[in-house]
């Protein structure tokens, strides 16, 4: 009655085997071409656009904190790593990566206050204009206002008033405070006192320069405090090189027409003329650097500067960071712009 | 191949719905474990029409050789074919039935809904499936309860919407695993005779069950299967031809001179007195005692064959080479 | 061909069926629809940008909780079968394996879009009552967590097809949290110096789905133009993951007992 007019549909065994192998093949192939048309697909999608560009949104602090659900740490890790990944890929944070690096770091410390490298991170970063460090350094006060005994937040505070702001009496105030917390090294203590007494100096920001060396970790930050500190060491030769032509003029009644006169052979006021770029620089194939009398100011400058330091240099700082730049790829072309004076 | 000739061994052939030869079956019970065999070379066959019972003790492998005629699981080795198509394939399924043991369906149906759902699969046309359904409905008694989710069934009717979904796409073949377990006597009567009707309706069911007294009531054909292997497979009649087989006769009205002579003849197999007996015979002693129980006037209540002795013959069946048999004897008996 | 449609569409239908009788769906839609209103509440501790925050908010609750429905509905589909034994009549009737998973698939996407539509127009209703702008691309955004509900619930459906469905929550969840992440993990390790973690980056990046492509919200919430590249390859790539992820999903599906 039933199922009789199904055997003519079965099909004989090698027939069915082959089929199934066709299949099997097929389906493979099938797969196999859908995954690499996939894996093209995905090229073509643009990575997000906007991330390369400033403008990346980062929630409000007020939004995420709601939106974390509990888990602010692990939201504030993220961002944390997004800022980190921000620092690291451009050498220097362009003028428009700082402002997306500072609403970073505000995510980052207001979901979680108790970060503690991400306060002092913000103000190695947040350097190239006076808005800039001054948000840097609301976000230091915010980093001691949750770990007030943290000596190094107000250390870094009293070092951006008096490297970046030139306001000696704030950094005096803030390095005052950093020295007597438990950690802090006992030179500060006598690094305020001169502070005080000279209102600036090479050897403060020296002083000062080096304790940055010393707590810097990123690379980039560092050879930027190593620069600046190459500057004090180039312009102490040449506040050296400014007695020796103070010198020369009071015994030949003249002044140097060219740098030579210094050192020269005969009856020379110095020996030789001190090396005009930092010592940590080493020769390069275009020549050492030379000392000449800039014919604008009539001062002695370093052509591997082209100007003369000045402690503060808020003023000049984006003249400076391109000076940075430079010099990290190519040394030897050295600026032929003038410097500030 | 031979083709010529040989034409009654062809219709033979052809007479065959369900082919098992030599089926292997390795569980490995976790990753690192030794795989443990639970099918063991089986080999049966089933023809067209009749109701063929797969009979076993718990675990012994009934419903995993259901499950690779289901194409649920693979066999490790060996063949398996349904009206000739490999089990592997599933187009051929339209002409095959199966009731699950224990059958469970969307609880957040009704009946209607689960067999509309069944019917919607087997490609039955919107046309055809309410009048269809309603029928099926109304042949496993279903219809009261129709349009109740099946979260509110009791088991047996479960079990009947199991048969309904089995048959809604009118199958040739029907697969049923412990159609009865489970149920009252009532339930289970009545399960009986709607597999009964799907014979006489022509269709070939093949059965899983550990109850004895259902294999004898309505099997045409047995494979008894121990510990994966196939111990006896042909007629039930052919297993039931014992010598040893006993029958209990329950009589009423005896004449009390024939009941001294039965409890003389038969001693302690003859229970109670007065009105009512019940005396166990030899198969070969029923006819003489009901020849003689009828003429001294007295009345027959019934004639069972012994359960004990039905079960004596599977156990003489299945006794070659198990040694650990006695656990499974009382799994069976358990198992009434 | 007819004939698979024939039969995979009951199942997708009976899934959908399902998961609309299920509790737990209207409890997290309740949430999701919730969480949308409040977002007019927490905009207002905002003082500017209010409509932009219950933007934000509003199509990131529409994100989370339909991937939620999408996991936790999801990863019990094909075990829940399993073990519930309903796959074994099904299966007996003449439906192949791989028709009854792309069924169950099929019915599970058609459910969570059915509650990111109704979150949709909580999330239009709620915009309107507050004054925000609604455009093209708040669409475009929406379709966009569409797209991503159909990798999610590849994903799961996967992850479904042999393992229990602890285990495939957390798969799923973990490979949706990566799937989040893997565009800044391939940034991350872009910068890397050693080759080893930058391959390793960029095959993560490649290999798991790539969630982020689907992210249209900020575009929506700001304004920015979309041109329409920027909308059909993610499209085009959430069609090839998904089909890559069935293939794997009917394979394993395929050759498995179902004991």
């Amino acid at each position: 009655m039933y199922g009789n007019e199904n055997k003519t549909k079965a099909k004989p065994r090698l027939r069915r085997r082959l089929d199934s192998w066709a299949s099997a093949t097929l389906l493979g192939l099938g797969f196999l071409a859908v995954v690499l048309v996939t894996g093209f697909v995905h090229q073509r999608i643009p990575v997000a656009p906007e991330s390369e560009q400033s403008g990346r949104l980062v929630p409000r602090p007020e939004v995420a904190q709601v939106l974390s659900l509990g888990f602010e740490s692990v939201v504030s890790d993220y961002y944390w790593l997004k800022a980190v990944q921000i620092a690291g890929g451009a050498r220097t944070p362009g003028p428009e990566q700082g402002d997306y690096l500072a609403r970073l770091v505000d995510l980052v410390t207001y979901l979680n206050p108790h970060v503690g490298h991400a306060y002092r991170f913000a103000a190695v970063w947040l350097i190239q204009t006076e808005e800039e460090v001054r948000e840097a350094n609301r976000l230091l006060r915010r980093g001691i206002e949750s770990q007030p005994e943290e000596w190094r937040n107000w250390f870094y505070l009293g070092f951006n008033h008096f490297y970046y702001l030139d306001e000696t009496e704030e950094a005096a105030r803030n390095l005052a405070v950093a020295s007597e917390l438990p950690g802090a090294p006992a030179y500060l203590s006598r690094l305020v006192v001169r502070l005080r007494a000279e209102s600036g100096g090479l050897d403060v920001a020296q002083a000062l320069l080096s304790e940055m060396v010393r707590d810097t970790q990123t690379e980039e930050a560092l050879s930027g405090y190593l620069e600046a500190l190459g500057e004090i060491e180039v312009e102490r030769h040449a506040r050296d090189l400014d007695s020796a032509r103070e010198a020369f003029v009071e015994t030949y009644g003249r002044d140097i027409e060219s740098m030579d006169e210094l050192a020269a052979f005969f009856d020379p006021i110095l020996n030789r003329l001190p090396r005009a770029q930092p010592s940590r620089v080493g020769i390069e194939l275009g020549g050492e650097s030379n000392w000449v009398i800039d014919p604008e100011s009539n001062q002695i400058v370093s052509d591997y500067y082209g100007r003369r330091y000045r402690v503060n240099f808020a003023s000049d700082r984006a003249h400076r960071i391109e000076e940075w730049n430079r010099s990290a790829g190519t040394v030897s072309e050295s600026s032929s712009e003038e410097g500030a004076s | 191949m031979k083709r010529g000739g040989q034409e009654g061994a062809m219709r033979e052939l052809a007479n065959e719905r369900i082919k098992v030869e030599g089926l292997v079956k390795d569980f490995r019970p976790g990753l690192g474990l030794r795989s443990r065999r639970v099918l063991n070379e089986v080999s049966f066959s089933v023809r067209e029409g009749e109701i063929y019972g797969f009979v076993g003790p718990n675990g012994a492998g009934k419903t995993t050789t259901l499950k690779i005629l289901m194409g649920l699981i693979r066999p490790t080795a060996g063949q398996a074919t349904i009206l000739g198509h490999p089990v592997s394939e599933s187009r051929f399924r339209q002409e095959v039935g199966f009731l699950p043991e224990n059958p469970y369906f969307y609880s957040f149906l009704t009946a209607r809904e689960i067999l509309d759902f069944y019917a919607r699969l087997s490609g039955i046309s919107a046309a055809d499936r309410k009048p269809k359904i309603a029928a099926l409905l109304r042949d496993v008694g279903l219809e009261h309860a129709a349009d109740a989710r099946l979260k509110t069934f009791s088991k047996g009717m479960l079990q009947r919407v199991g048969i309904a979904q089995a048959l809604i796409h009118d199958p040739s073949v029907v697969f049923l695993d412990e159609p009865m377990s489970g149920l009252d006597p009532i339930g289970r009567k009545e399960i009986r005779d709607i597999i009964l009707k799907l014979r006489a309706d022509g269709r070939t069911v093949f059965m899983n069950t550990h109850i004895l007294t259902d294999v004898e009531m309505i099997c045409d054909r047995v494979a008894i299967i121990v510990k994966g292997h196939i111990r006896y497979e042909g007629p039930i009649a052919d297993l039931l031809r014992g010598d040893d087989m006993d029958s209990d006769v329950v009589l009423t009205r005896l004449p009390s001179d024939l009941g001294i002579r039965l409890q003389e003849r038969y001693g302690s197999r003859v229970k109670g007195m007065g009105e009512r007996i019940e005396v166990r015979v030899p198969d070969k002693d029923v006819n003489s005692l009901l020849t003689a129980s009828l003429g001294a006037g007295a009345e027959v209540v019934s004639v069972t064959r012994n359960r004990h002795s039905l079960e004596h013959a599977f156990l003489s069946a299945v006794r070659e080479g198990t040694a650990s048999y006695p656990n499974e004897q009382k799994e069976m008996e358990k198992n009434p | 061909m007819i004939g698979s449609v024939l039969r995979i569409w009951p199942i997708a239908t009976n899934t959908l069926r399902e998961a609309i009788r299920n509790k737990l769906l209207y409890a997290l839609l309740f949430f999701g629809v919730l969480v949308i209103g409040a977002s007019v509440l927490i905009a207002s501790l905002s003082y500017v940008e209010g409509e932009r925050i219950i933007q934000d908010i509003g199509l990131a609750a529409m994100q989370l909780f339909s991937v939620g429905i999408a996991i936790f509905v999801g990863i019990g589909l094909i075990h829940g079968e399993v073990e519930r034994r309903t796959v074994y009549t099904i299966l007996s009737k003449s439906i192949t394996r791989s028709e009854f998973l792309l069924g169950k698939y099929l019915g599970l996407l058609l459910t969570v879009w059915l509650q990111l539509v109704l979150m949709a127009v909580a999330f239009a209703g709620v915009s309107a009552a507050a004054g925000a702008s609604l455009s093209v691309t708040h669409v475009v955004a929406v379709l966009g967590i569409a797209m991503e509900l159909a990798v999610v619930v590849a994903v799961a459906t996967l992850f479904s097809t042999f393992t229990t469905p602890m285990l495939a929550a957390f798969f799923a969840l973990g490979v949706y949290c990566i799937g989040h992440l893997t565009r800044d993990l391939n940034a991350l390790g872009g910068q890397a110096d050693d080759p080893v973690v930058r391959g390793l980056a960029q095959g993560i990046y490649r290999v798991l789905p790539d969630l982020d492509s689907f992210n249209f919200s900020l575009y929506a919430v700001h304004g920015w133009a979309l041109a329409p590249n920027d909308v059909l390859w993610p499209m085009l790539y959430a069609v090839g993951y998904v089909l890559a992820l069935l293939f794997m999903a009917t394979y394993i599906f395929r050759v498995r007992d179902l004991k």
